[in-house]
């Protein structure tokens, strides 16, 4: 009876804990406002290279970074800002392949009216935020914020968003007077409009980098998904969505 | 080292604020439910005592949708209250709304056994003596409710301290405003580093509940004795 | 105090029909457990309410279900003393005392606090918490409660058979003596045919949920003389003790009694003597162990069940001695013929011991 449990406890843990790779799974962790391109992307890829399966995972990019260093499976890692990537780096979670995918701008989204520039923020009750403390475009309004020196003033004012979609969210539904979000994600937007585009001088210029993991780096197939994204067809699509490719 | 940031200590002091008036504000509506379900006679009894039990039973997310639905501001109560120029969406008094709202079902619940344990020969000997139904509710129903009403509170406190899903759905993430204790250790969880602050922001939060729940505890026990 | 009910009830497999009508200040209701006394005086305190029928007291109709009248408990002004005393736990002596005074309208309060404090004794006791008080002085209170209300109708539901026997009858002057002093005629709920012929005069049998027999509370205590198993109990109020031969000697109406030695601590008090216990001699016996022996004479004779009860008259008492119809045959009892009574000292059981009031004060 004992020998009968042991066994079967054996096999349950045995197959609790293998987590078999199959050939052609390649797992993405993507900044949250790449979604639609990646989403196209992959689709494209996966017709010309059948067999390969992807496992997307989109969020804020340093809830991902924390994913990663915790033991999610990552084949490839896009970040909307520099810090991410580099906290990664550090880490020595991906390899040395890091490139920069493309880029973006930051505006203020919200009912038509609300808003016209940074000044008028100070009159709205609420605005929606990526929160600072894991999303890029959070990171680059408090940057801005700052340095137009309103930060104090909207400190109350401010909702923190897990992702950038959820700060387009608020700003779709009303419930917030408008949302910082980037351009891209404000053309997707069906109620809110883009009030105005926050002036680059205030913030560095949002930058995607994106590498192979160190699992990454031994999957063939995310390799060579790695060098697609790289290459001439990725370029028409991110211009399509509105980003920039300089 | 245990370190709390500036955002930390509005949390705390947020989190006392929102479940000390949740639980304050469910307290009659409590009260008047429980005397309903324990004492009064009529149709459709088991349907009340359904829908006080459902948000025991619901996602709490569920619930905040639901919330959302009703007070937002294109919501059926929402847009009304929007014209009377009241918004609820996004401030403190949504998280109350959500922590009552999450919270009553416990405190109909521990009122209901205060409430059941009182003998009945106590309410006859009352209505023969000349009491009418409410005095009755006032001079011997309310006083012999007391432990009840204590473990209640107590117990209630306690989940609003821990009120999540429905929380942010409806009052959002606003440090300093609504970021409530549970908000902003889910906050500090999806960022790398901060381990130290989320972890003694955790401890703090089990402190308290802890407190709590002895306190609920010795309650339980006073009302248990009586019988 | 005039009382009509004519009331019905079901519940499940048990239904009460009940059609009374009396009159008296002291009323009891006889019946063993699960007959129906409850139900029935639950219905005219208004706590529950009959199926059908009618309830009307002194004239003033609280029940009819055709005329679709049913008052509510608080505006009957029928207060209960209840088996188990219902004192809230929560309010001292003194506010348990005043809870129904105060919510009296004000035409009706006369009844003065202090004296109902005085007569049931309870001037020590008024700032106490109730939880700690003796169930003698809880029941106390209990009635105290009931009758500062000014009820115009007191139901009393077994109100002493949660306590001992020495409180029991200790209590009784206290429930006769408060109602007589303030006026306010009372309904006794009881098994117990001692307690009922104590405390009232006339008395309703109640059996599965109907109302069997009215008459006066000795004559009930008579026709259940036969299916008792301790017969008709005698109640003698026995006094003067002294210690003779190693055996107490009572006087009682006139007449010498002799009890056993362990009685030597009570120099006076009321105490049983069962009909079984009595044996009778249609000569004067040559020598018997008993103690008793006394000389009656049979005023009249009573069947009660199967046995037949001997009223005898002994000096200034009477008793009443239980034989079989064969016994009254073979010694030629009859009305008028003088007989031999004997009962053992050991056949006594004391009921109370008299401290200054005797059971039949006030």
């Amino acid at each position: 009876m004992n020998t009968m449990i042991t066994k079967a406890a054996t096999v349950l843990c045995l197959l609790l804990l293998a987590t078999p790779v199959f050939a052609g799974e390649v797992n993405l962790s993507v900044a949250a406002s790449l979604k639609e391109v990646l989403n196209e992307l992959s689709d494209s890829f996966a017709k010309t290279h059948p067999g390969v399966k992807f496992f997307k995972n989109y969020g804020a990019s340093g809830a991902l970074a924390k994913q990663i260093e915790n033991g999610a499976p990552s084949d490839v890692f896009i970040s909307a800002n520099l810090e991410w990537m580099d906290y990664l780096k550090n880490k020595k979670l991906v390899d040395s392949s890091i490139v920069t995918f493309t880029f973006n701008t930051l505006v203020f989204a919200g009912a038509p009216g609300k808003a016209s520039s940074m000044q008028d923020l100070l009159k709205l009750e609420r605005i929606a935020i990526g929160s600072p403390k894991s999303v890029p475009a959070g990171e680059y309004v408090t940057e801005a914020l700052k340095k137009a020196g309103m930060d104090k003033q909207l400190e109350k004012k401010l909702v923190m968003a897990k992702d950038v979609r959820e700060c387009l969210m608020y700003a779709e539904r009303g419930e917030v007077d408008g949302a910082f979000v980037y351009k891209t994600d404000a053309l997707l937007a069906k109620q809110a409009k883009i009030l105005f585009s926050v002036p680059q001088a205030l913030y560095s210029k949002v930058t995607y980098p994106m590498a192979l993991t160190v699992a990454g780096a031994k999957n063939k197939d995310a390799a060579a998904f790695f060098a697609y994204l790289q290459g001439e067809e990725a370029k028409p699509v991110l211009l399509k969505y509105g980003f920039a490719t300089r | 080292m245990f370190s709390l940031a500036p955002t930390d200590y509005d949390a705390i002091r947020l989190s006392l604020q929102v479940s000390i008036t949740a639980t304050l504000l469910s307290l009659p509506f409590g009260f008047a439910v429980a005397y309903l379900i324990t004492f009064a006679k009529f149709r459709g009894k088991m349907l009340l005592e359904v829908l006080v039990n459902l948000p025991l039973t619901l996602p709490p997310v569920v619930i905040g949708y639901f919330l959302l639905l009703l007070l937002g501001k294109h919501g059926w109560l929402g847009s009304l209250l929007n014209e009377a120029g009241i918004r609820l969406i996004f401030t403190l008094k949504a998280a109350v709304i959500a922590s009552a709202v999450v919270g009553f079902p416990l405190l109909v619940r521990s009122l209901r056994i205060g409430m059941e344990g009182i003998d009945p020969l106590l309410i006859n000997a009352s209505r023969t003596l000349g009491a009418r139904w409410h005095d009755t509710l006032l001079t011997v129903i309310l006083p012999l409710s007391g432990p009840g009403l204590l473990a209640g509170s107590s117990l209630m406190f306690a989940r609003s301290l821990g009120e999540f899903g429905a929380t942010i759905i409806v009052a959002g993430n606003i440090p300093g405003v609504t970021q409530t204790i549970p908000l902003a250790i889910y906050e500090y969880s999806s960022s790398p580093a901060n381990e130290m602050m989320a972890l003694s922001l955790c401890l703090v939060s089990v402190a308290i509940s802890m407190i709590v729940l002895f306190l609920h505890e010795m309650m339980s026990k006073k009302m248990a004795r009586r019988d | 105090m005039q009382l009509s009910m004519t009331v019905k009830k079901s519940f499940g497999t048990f239904n009460l029909s009940a059609d009374m009508k009396v009159s008296g200040d002291r009323i009891g209701i006889f019946g063993a457990s699960g007959s129906g006394k409850s139900t029935l005086v639950n219905m005219l305190a208004g706590l529950l309410q009959p199926d059908s029928g009618e309830i009307v007291l002194g004239g003033d109709t609280l029940f009819s279900s055709t005329r679709g009248i049913n008052l509510r408990p608080e505006q009957r002004r029928i207060s209960m003393v209840f088996q188990q005393h219902g004192l809230f736990p929560h309010l001292s002596v003194k506010n348990n005392l005043l809870y129904g005074f105060k919510r009296c309208p004000a035409e009706h309060r006369t009844i003065d606090f202090d004296t109902l404090v005085a007569v049931l004794k309870l001037g020590t006791l008024l700032e106490r918490s109730i939880t700690n008080l003796s169930g003698g002085e809880k029941q106390r209170v209990a009635l105290g409660r009931a009758i500062m209300a000014n009820p115009r109708l007191l139901l009393m539901d077994e109100p002493l058979s949660a306590l001992d026997d020495t409180l029991r009858f200790q209590i009784i002057p206290y429930l006769k003596s408060v109602s007589e002093r303030f006026g306010i005629p009372y309904l006794f709920i009881s098994h117990s045919l001692v307690e009922m012929r104590l405390m009232t005069d006339s008395a309703l049998l109640i059996e599965s949920g109907q109302i069997v027999e009215q008459t006066t509370s000795e004559q009930l205590a008579r026709i259940r003389m036969g299916q008792s198993p301790v017969g008709y109990i005698n109640l003698l109020e026995l006094s003067d003790m002294t210690e003779r031969d190693g055996m107490c000697a009572y006087r009682w109406k006139g007449i010498e009694v002799l009890l056993s030695a362990q009685n030597r601590e009570t120099t006076s008090g009321l105490f049983e003597l069962s009909s079984k216990d009595i044996i009778l001699f249609k000569k004067h016996p040559e020598a018997i162990s008993a103690r008793n022996l006394l000389e009656c004479r049979v005023s009249s004779l009573f069947e009660s069940g199967r046995k037949l009860g001997v009223e005898l008259e002994c000096g200034e008492g009477s008793l009443v001695a239980e034989i079989v119809p064969e016994a009254a045959l073979e010694l030629g009892i009859k009305a008028g013929v003088t007989i031999h009574a004997a009962f053992k000292a050991s056949a006594f059981r004391r009921l109370s011991k008299s401290d200054g009031d005797t059971i039949n004060n006030g």
